[in-house]
């Protein structure tokens, strides 16, 4: 499609352990259009992160095992670049916002220096353009004071100034796409709201397409514009976000939008999903969702079901979905 | 704290209680500080309820919890179970009394040895006391394994058997084998995945109904507190915001903080917008709070009296208190001297 920054088809990635192969992400597709914000949602332990990482072809082979039918970004083929190439692309066409600040920043540089050596590294600048470039781009992610705080070590910033410049770092080179791995997670909601503002804002202001990959739910409503939801390394299901939330067509993803408490619930129980995510390397035959499923029979015991639906809309991965995707408006 | 509570004597009751740390100064022979971790604390938590301490991290709830157990001796104010001054106590009588409560811990990764079986972790609390036979603590266990989900042949795997929400429940069955009356579950579900949220959280009430507990319950998760709290705190850079009944704060919140706050929880609610309170700033440090209320930096709504004088707790109605000078208002002195009018919350500091 010509609309798609991010095109992935069927991304496997596995890592061989002792005990046998723990195979985190089993085929995925995905398809990031100019200016969206994609989500990619699951439990721990989902394939979310490595998924990202085999991306950002960040990932050591070995251990890992990546596989990829195809790879591209714009116009771009990444299926085969090698690793001295996608150092190129990585910064300047694609960057990352990882967790968990403190230790994705360098403690013995200072941030301006860090943000400075994008530039320095991706255009020919000189180190006090660069420089220039750092606190314009501080203060686009609203840190206050920004040419002394290039100035600071990343633990002399809080938690969320920290993250503002992980921001600020993965758009620096003005990128097509933007993958942020779980970027709030470590902070806490009043800083949550302020952080995921900036994101956006940025996001929309340079129209830059994002990957966000989270657990939490309400990030993505109020942050994504499509949702694939991902179940022991497969995607279970593919929506627009609005949709996805109004009208869940997998058991899981129904069942996990039931399980979050909400403000607005009446005192009851939390509706509950029995067990646990399977251990990787032992999950089950099948559907890997059928153990915990209310709606699992006999061939969901037995076979896999495919992701069916619509090319680019509505897709579910589900012997008996809540209803067919078809059927669904969209 | 006045309430019309039909236990005429709390189960546990804070009276004024303070916790403050000494931190190292940046140089060898520079002056003592200390983290004001809890400042001024009063409340009251009665037989039966469940009581919800909500804040932001570094906010002291959890210090506070810890203070509510004996777990971390307050520097100022009282702390009564029972009706009896916990600090006060003999070590005899204090170990006595801390058999009646009890914690969960947040991290079931960090909280349970790897170096012991299932049974040896559960029995723990029970052994240390030295009072049961191998058969009884056995039984116990078995009893205790049953009830928390678990299988009774689980008792001689090793925690790293065990999936997140799994070791939670160990946790939990560790927590009740003394028999407490009082439990303080400390963020019990932040470290686990969002669809085992709801089974360790049906699980604590289920066990809270058929034990008769009293729950205090440390959380950030507004949405969790609402649901399974009757009363609760809110806490901000560790003094007490807003207290009451959590229908009351819920449906009424008063003080800024607590509105932001609301606010701030993302919801999955995607049919209605929402307006959005966004707090500028970070908290501020609790090494040098800022003197008169504790939040006016951050406050969108700070008067310049807010800056100097520190609010009083007032009742707004039945059930619902508020420390806030835009509630309670200022004196006409302070008024006459100019202190109501608004401050940015930026300018100064």
């Amino acid at each position: 499609m010509a609309d798609t920054v991010l095109g992935v088809r069927n991304l496997k990635v596995a890592f061989p352990c002792p005990g046998g192969v723990i195979r985190a992400v089993e085929g995925i597709d995905l398809d990031i259009h100019r200016g969206e914000c994609a989500a990619l949602v699951g439990e721990s332990g989902c394939g979310k992160s490595v998924s990202a990482q085999a991306i950002m072809k960040l990932l050591n082979t070995p251990p890992a095992v990546c596989r990829v039918d195809k790879l591209w970004l714009d116009d771009l083929d990444l299926t085969h670049l090698p690793d001295r190439q996608m150092e190129r692309i990585r910064g300047k066409h694609m960057a990352m916002i990882f967790q968990d600040a403190m230790t994705a920043l360098n403690p013995v540089l200072t941030v301006g220096k860090q943000i400075d050596e994008i530039y320095l590294r991706h255009s020919r600048l000189s180190r006090r353009e660069a420089r220039q470039r750092t606190i314009e781009a501080l203060e686009l992610v609203e840190v206050p004071e920004a040419r002394s705080r290039a100035n600071s070590y990343p633990h002399q910033l809080s938690g969320g100034m920290r993250q503002r410049v992980l921001i600020a770092l993965a758009f620096a080179c003005v990128p097509k796409l933007i993958i942020a791995d779980e970027p709030t997670t470590a902070l806490d909601v009043t800083i949550q709201a302020q952080v995921l503002d900036v994101l956006k804002n940025m996001q929309l202001v340079h129209r830059v397409s994002a990957l966000l990959i989270t657990h939490d739910l309400s990030v993505v409503a109020n942050m994504a514009d499509t949702v694939y939801v991902m179940y022991a390394g497969k995607i279970v299901e593919r929506a627009a976000m609005q949709e996805l939330f109004l009208e869940p067509l997998h058991p899981y993803t129904h069942g996990l939008l039931a399980s979050v408490p909400r403000i607005s619930d009446e005192r009851q129980p939390f509706v509950q999903i029995p067990d646990a995510v399977p251990h990787p390397m032992r999950k089950p035959a099948g559907c890997y969702f059928h153990p915990r499923c209310p709606r699992s029979n006999d061939p969901c015991r037995q076979r896999m079901p495919r992701l069916e639906g619509p090319d680019d809309g509505r897709a579910v991965r589900c012997w008996h979905p809540l209803r067919q995707p078809h059927e669904v408006r969209s | 704290m006045t309430r019309n509570s039909p236990d005429p004597q709390p189960l546990l009751e804070m009276e004024n209680v303070s916790v403050d740390f000494p931190v190292k100064g940046p140089y060898p022979f520079s002056k003592k500080r200390w983290i004001q971790a809890v400042t001024d604390v009063s409340l009251e938590v009665s037989e039966g309820e469940t009581f919800g301490i909500v804040g932001e991290s570094g906010c002291g709830k959890t210090t506070l919890a810890n203070a509510m157990i004996g777990m971390v001796r307050p520097t100022a104010g009282t702390v009564r179970f029972q009706g009896v001054d916990l600090y006060a106590l003999k070590p005899k009588a204090f170990k006595e009394a801390r058999r009646e409560m009890q914690m969960i811990f947040q991290d079931p990764f960090s909280s349970l040895n790897p170096r012991f079986s299932v049974y040896e972790i559960i029995r723990e609390p029970l052994y240390i006391r030295g009072q049961a036979s191998e058969t009884v603590m056995k039984g116990k266990v078995r009893e205790l394994l049953k009830l928390v989900g678990l299988d009774e042949d689980d008792m001689y795997r090793y925690p790293s058997d065990f999936s997140g929400g799994q070791r939670q429940r160990i946790g939990i069955a560790r927590s009740i084998i003394l028999n407490p009356r009082f439990l303080v579950c400390d963020e019990p579900v932040s470290a686990l995945d969002v669809s085992v949220h709801a089974q360790i959280l049906n699980l604590l009430m289920d066990i809270q109904k058929s034990r008769h507990l009293t729950y205090v319950f440390v959380s950030h998760n507004l949405a969790v507190v609402k649901n399974i709290c009757q009363n609760m705190v809110v806490m901000y850079l560790g003094t007490i915001m807003e207290s009451g009944s959590s229908d009351a704060i819920f449906a009424n919140p008063l003080h800024p903080y607590t509105k932001a706050l609301l606010s701030a929880v993302l919801d999955i609610d995607v049919t209605k917008p929402r307006d959005r309170i966004l707090l500028e700033g970070d908290t501020p440090s609790p090494i040098d709070p800022p003197a008169g209320c504790r939040f006016w930096q951050r406050c969108p709504s700070a008067m310049k009296g807010c800056r100097i004088v520190p609010a009083e707790l007032v009742e707004v109605e039945p059930d619902h208190q508020v420390v806030c000078h835009l509630i309670s208002g200022l004196s006409a002195q302070q008024v006459a001297d100019g202190l109501h009018e608004p401050v940015s919350p930026k300018s100064g500091g």
